[in-house]
């Protein structure tokens, strides 16, 4: 449980970050909360020779207004984005899920551009940012560019974005009036999520997107399409897992999770539609 | 009054600031570093060590294998264990040396100067293993021509060892009752999940001693096995117990103890002298000490329209796994246990031992006991829903009072109190009052209510636990109390009690004083201990079957009568020593299961009131109140604390704790896929009531009371989920998926729960 030995440089802004992992290739990682990076390199399924850490890129912790949209900077921390009356005013959806994202010394460390990064569909905020649309903003030595979060999650812990890219905002839509839900199912309080739903209904649109139901976070395009052509929430909640590969662990059977995936995807719409 | 007063734990202020030295913290900054490399063969011969490439490695001291243990076995009740695996032996055992038969046999002891040397040193031992067939579970230990575990026992099965019943008639008596309830119950493993993981520091003392700081549960046990297998007389040995991190009788058996101190003795041979400290991981720990024996026990009870118990049959198998351990006796418990706190006319039950290449069962918190009291409570409840009769009515109509003849055919031991438990438990937990509905919950604030997918349910049971060791084990503590004062004084000023009985952190050193104290008239806060140290103290036996208390106080109230009458005759300090022996107890006869085999038990019983979500199979478990006869409450807040504390244990091993083991492997050796509960998950009130009627033979009335709370837990849990969705379970840990599975089949056509 002790980490390989690497090397730890610091940077003081996001162009000084890029430019250090750009020095020193490949094997280097950036390090931000290090709540989803250092448990890794404790069971050495991690090994980075280089950690550059942008924890103190003070200028990348915000929430701003950006007109249809929420602008958040990727240091800004789960409890900052738990507590902010613009994010419980206009996307309320992503406030609460960030209330649910491990523990409080958990939310007190980690960041959303962390936790995105990492990839990983067990986290929370990836399937809520996905079931909202949002769009992802990275900068890399050449400029920013910015990318779907639908096109940014490539595979189990692998995102579309280049080794020497550094994910700087993230611009999520206001909800307008939407009702939502977020539904995280575990088996122990405070643990990852076995499943989780994120959703939203607004008339005839929905976006629901799934926690840990396969390699990366999963949009149920069909319970939007099923939604949209007017079935009920029973029969749409029947297509949760139609898009899904969940996968069997240690936790969970593919059986469970799948059924798992119908209660809470059925709920989550329910409460939404309230 | 130091008796029955909530003193401050002596233990307290050290733990709070982390002050306290336990094993791990006890290694010196020029202490060698030593790995115990495990074998990893669940079965398998060893045709070939090679350790020189290791031993030419930085730093690396020396490794020790099986050729250098004078006496190449251990075991607590047998020595049915190799120290290390090993080709090279001396004769002198009786198991085959040559075999691993456990994932976690040791194989090698590397020290070197750093740990990060050891590790990297072990990495390079080179073994060569002819594959054995592994026996995976009790199944495939029972099926027809299954391979043996241990062939040099010579039996013609991996069961060996069986006890027996045989009281009345059943044939006869099943013609006599109304209804017949037949089950087999499916009993899971349980890791003790202590939070300080094993660790050791041996060194050879001032007087030349082997000497071990190590956390376990029975200092001169300890001792005995590490001169066993070390060949020396049992004075060159010395164990001393600093803080100890949790036990729950998974201290019990032998895990650094023996490979330390032979890493000690042999180094100080070659002149080297410097301590020698190990630690295991989480991981190894989990792979490397027994757990709750997992069985199976098949049960057919028939009772009268009345509800009176006509007869019972059971037969139960534990998987004993690759070393007896404390099998053989963890049996003899669950075996009593099976037809529960109950007057049976009719009785043939038989309990089997079974060897498999899985981890070792062994001691952990009811001893056997929790296994057949789930089989025989959730026998007794389905009996009252199949009569009709309430849950607590028959259990009224059929417990053990004083009197009564036992399962073993002869008078239970005085202060029975089983019958004033049970009514107590059900008039505090208010049974016979409508539940109130299921309320919005979740400890997981994310889950909304759902309605109609939360129902309410409450179940009740009740056992019995000996306190002492049974079966005719011999039985006996010391302790030795000095006092000290002016000469011309008439009372002492001070006194010192020496006792070698474990504080595992239940708080038994506080109680020890309390109870000093008390007897010698002095204040607590003028009484002192030495405790846990073989050099000082004699032998108190171990800290297990709810005996500390009871055994020790014994002990105290003799050794302060022997100082008073010493300090009466003018001696300055004056020294008392006692040596307790309680009432004997009997082996059964081997075929009736005939004889007396405990001197006293404590009595529980438990109401559960739990909210199950039966679209996701969440349990939430909203109270329990644990009611408990522990005839004389030292410590009544550590009284509380043991039982809030095992009923969250027990919490567990009912809903969520799953060790995954296949093929001889443990698949999850981790907290994060072995899930103990978290304060979210423990049960929203516990209400502890305690009952002080006095047991005849204990200190200030005193009975034991640690293991009770547990043993009731999961078949209350089992029951109040029936109550909730009209269907048993017979197996656990309640996970939710396995909840949802066995609702769903439940409610499918033609089927019933399981």
């Amino acid at each position: 449980m002790i980490p390989a030995a690497f090397e730890y440089v610091r940077a003081g802004s996001a162009e000084e970050a890029i430019g250090l992992i750009g020095e020193h290739g490949e094997d280097a990682k950036f390090l931000a909360g290090g709540h989803s990076l250092l448990p890794l390199m404790k069971l050495r399924l991690a090994q980075p020779t280089v950690l550059v850490d942008i924890g103190r890129v003070t200028d990348l912790s915000y929430i701003r207004d950006g007109g249809d949209h929420i602008a958040i900077g990727a240091l800004t921390r789960h409890m900052d984005i738990e507590n902010s009356q613009l994010l419980r005013a206009d996307v309320p959806l992503l406030a609460h899920a960030a209330s649910h994202v491990g523990d409080p010394q958990v939310r007190h460390r980690g960041t959303i551009g962390g936790s995105l990064a990492h990839a990983d569909p067990a986290s929370d905020l990836p399937a809520t940012t996905l079931a909202l649309g949002a769009t992802y903003v990275a900068q890399g030595p050449n400029g920013t560019r910015q990318i779907a979060a639908g096109d940014f999650y490539q595979g189990f812990l692998t995102s579309s974005l280049e080794p020497d890219e550094m994910l700087t905002e993230i611009r999520v839509p206001k909800m307008n009036g939407a009702g939502w839900s977020f539904q995280k199912f575990n088996r122990r309080a405070q643990d990852w999520a076995i499943v989780g739903v994120a959703a939203w209904r607004r008339n005839g649109d929905s976006g629901v997107a799934l926690v840990n139901m396969g390699s990366t976070p999963v949009l149920a395009s069909s319970v939007s399409t099923a939604l949209a052509g007017g079935a009920s929430i029973e029969d749409a909640a029947q297509q949760a897992a139609a898009e899904a590969d969940p996968q069997a662990d240690l936790n969970a059977s593919i059986e469970y999770r799948t059924h798992l995936a119908k209660v809470l995807v059925k709920r989550a719409l329910t409460e939404a539609s309230n | 009054m130091s008796v029955g007063s909530s003193s401050i734990r002596i233990d307290a202020h050290a733990k709070t600031t982390g002050e306290a030295q336990y094993p791990g913290d006890r290694a010196p900054a020029h202490a060698l570093a030593a790995r115990v490399v495990f074998t990893d063969q669940p079965h398998a011969r060893l045709l070939r060590l090679d350790v020189a490439k290791a031993e030419q490695m930085p730093g690396v001291i020396a490794v020790f294998t099986g050729r250098d243990v004078p006496v190449n076995e251990y075991g607590l009740t047998e020595f049915d264990q190799p120290v290390f695996v090993s080709i090279e032996h001396t004769g002198r055992t009786k198991v085959e040396s040559d075999i691993s038969r456990w994932e976690a046999d040791h194989l090698a002891l590397v020290v070197a100067d750093t740990d990060e040397q050891a590790t990297a040193a072990a990495a390079m031992i080179e073994a060569d293993w002819a594959q054995l067939p592994i026996v995976a579970d009790i199944d495939q230990a029972l099926a027809p021509n299954a391979s043996l575990v241990h062939p040099e026992l010579k039996l013609d099965s991996n069961i060996y060892h069986t006890y027996k019943i045989r009281k009345g008639s059943i044939d006869a008596a099943w013609a006599d009752a109304a209804v017949i309830i037949e089950t087999t119950y499916e009993l899971p493993y349980q890791e003790h999940a202590y939070l300080q993981p094993e660790a050791a520091v041996s060194y050879i003392d001032e007087e030349g001693r082997v000497t071990l700081e190590v956390a376990g549960q029975w200092a001169h046990e300890d001792q005995e096995q590490i001169a066993h297998a070390l060949d020396l007389p049992v004075d060159q040995v010395r164990v001393i117990y600093p803080a100890i991190g949790g036990a729950f009788g998974g201290r019990e058996d032998m895990s650094l103890q023996i490979v330390l101190g032979l890493a000690a003795l042999r180094l100080a041979e070659r002149g080297e002298h410097r301590p020698i400290a190990s630690r295991w991981s989480r991981e190894e720990s989990i792979v490397g000490h027994h757990k709750r024996h997992r069985g199976r026990i098949h049960a057919k009870w028939g009772a009268d329209s009345n509800g009176k118990l006509v007869a019972v049959q059971s037969e139960a198998w534990l998987d004993a796994g690759a070393y007896n351990y404390t099998t053989n006796k963890v049996l003899g418990n669950c075996h009593l246990g099976q037809a529960g706190p109950y007057e049976v006319p009719n009785a043939q039950i038989d309990s089997h031992a079974v060897y498999t290449n899985s981890v070792p069962g062994g001691a952990f918190r009811g001893f056997g006991g929790p296994q057949a009291a789930f089989a025989a409570e959730s026998q007794m409840n389905k009996l009252a829903e199949a009569l009709g009769i309430d849950p607590v009515e028959i259990r009224l109509r059929n417990a053990v009072h004083d009197g009564s003849i036992g399962i073993t055919q002869t008078v239970m031991p005085a202060g029975v109190t089983m019958l004033q438990v049970i009514e107590r438990c059900a008039s505090e937990s208010q049974f016979h009052q409508p539940l109130t509905p299921a309320e919005p919950f979740s400890p997981f604030a994310s889950l909304p209510p759902v309605e109609g997918d939360l129902l309410r349910g409450r179940g009740f049971a009740c056992s019995f636990k000996n306190v002492g060791f049974s079966f005719g084990f011999p039985e006996r503590c010391e302790a030795t109390i000095v006092l000290h004062g002016k000469p011309d004084s008439p009372t002492a000023e001070r006194g010192e009690l020496f006792h070698a009985g474990a504080d595992v952190g239940q708080g038994a050193h506080t109680a020890f004083l309390q109870m000093a104290a008390e007897a010698t008239g002095l204040a607590f806060e003028n009484m002192t201990g030495g405790f846990s140290d073989t050099s000082s103290s004699g032998d108190s036996g171990s800290a297990s079957a709810s005996r500390l208390t009871f055994m020790s106080g014994n002990s105290i109230l003799g050794a302060a009568e022997a100082a008073d009458k010493a300090w009466r005759n003018g001696d300055r300090p004056a020294v008392g020593h006692f040596r307790y022996v309680p009432p004997p107890t009997e082996a059964l006869d081997p075929e009736t299961g005939a004889g007396a085999p405990n001197f006293s038990y404590g009595y529980v019983a438990q109401t559960v009131e739990l909210t199950v979500d039966r679209a996701t199979g969440h349990i939430v478990v909203d109270r329990v109140v644990s009611t408990h006869d522990v005839g004389r409450a030292i410590n009544p807040a550590n009284v509380i604390g043991q039982i809030e504390g095992a009923v969250v244990q027990a919490h567990g091993y009912a809903l969520s704790e799953r060790l995954q083991v296949e093929n001889g492997r443990v698949l999850n050796p981790r907290f994060s896929t072995y899930l103990i509960p978290g304060i979210g998950d423990v049960p929203t009130r516990i209400e502890s009531v305690v009952l002080e009627l006095a047991d005849p033979n204990g200190p200030w009335g005193a009975r034991g009371m640690a293991e009770m709370p547990f043993m009731t837990y999961a078949p209350a849990v089992v029951a109040a989920l029936h109550d909730a969705t009209g269907v048993w379970f017979d197996s656990f840990p309640l996970t939710p998926d396995r909840v949802t599975a066995v609702l769903a089949q439940a409610a499918a056509p033609s089927s019933s729960g399981r």
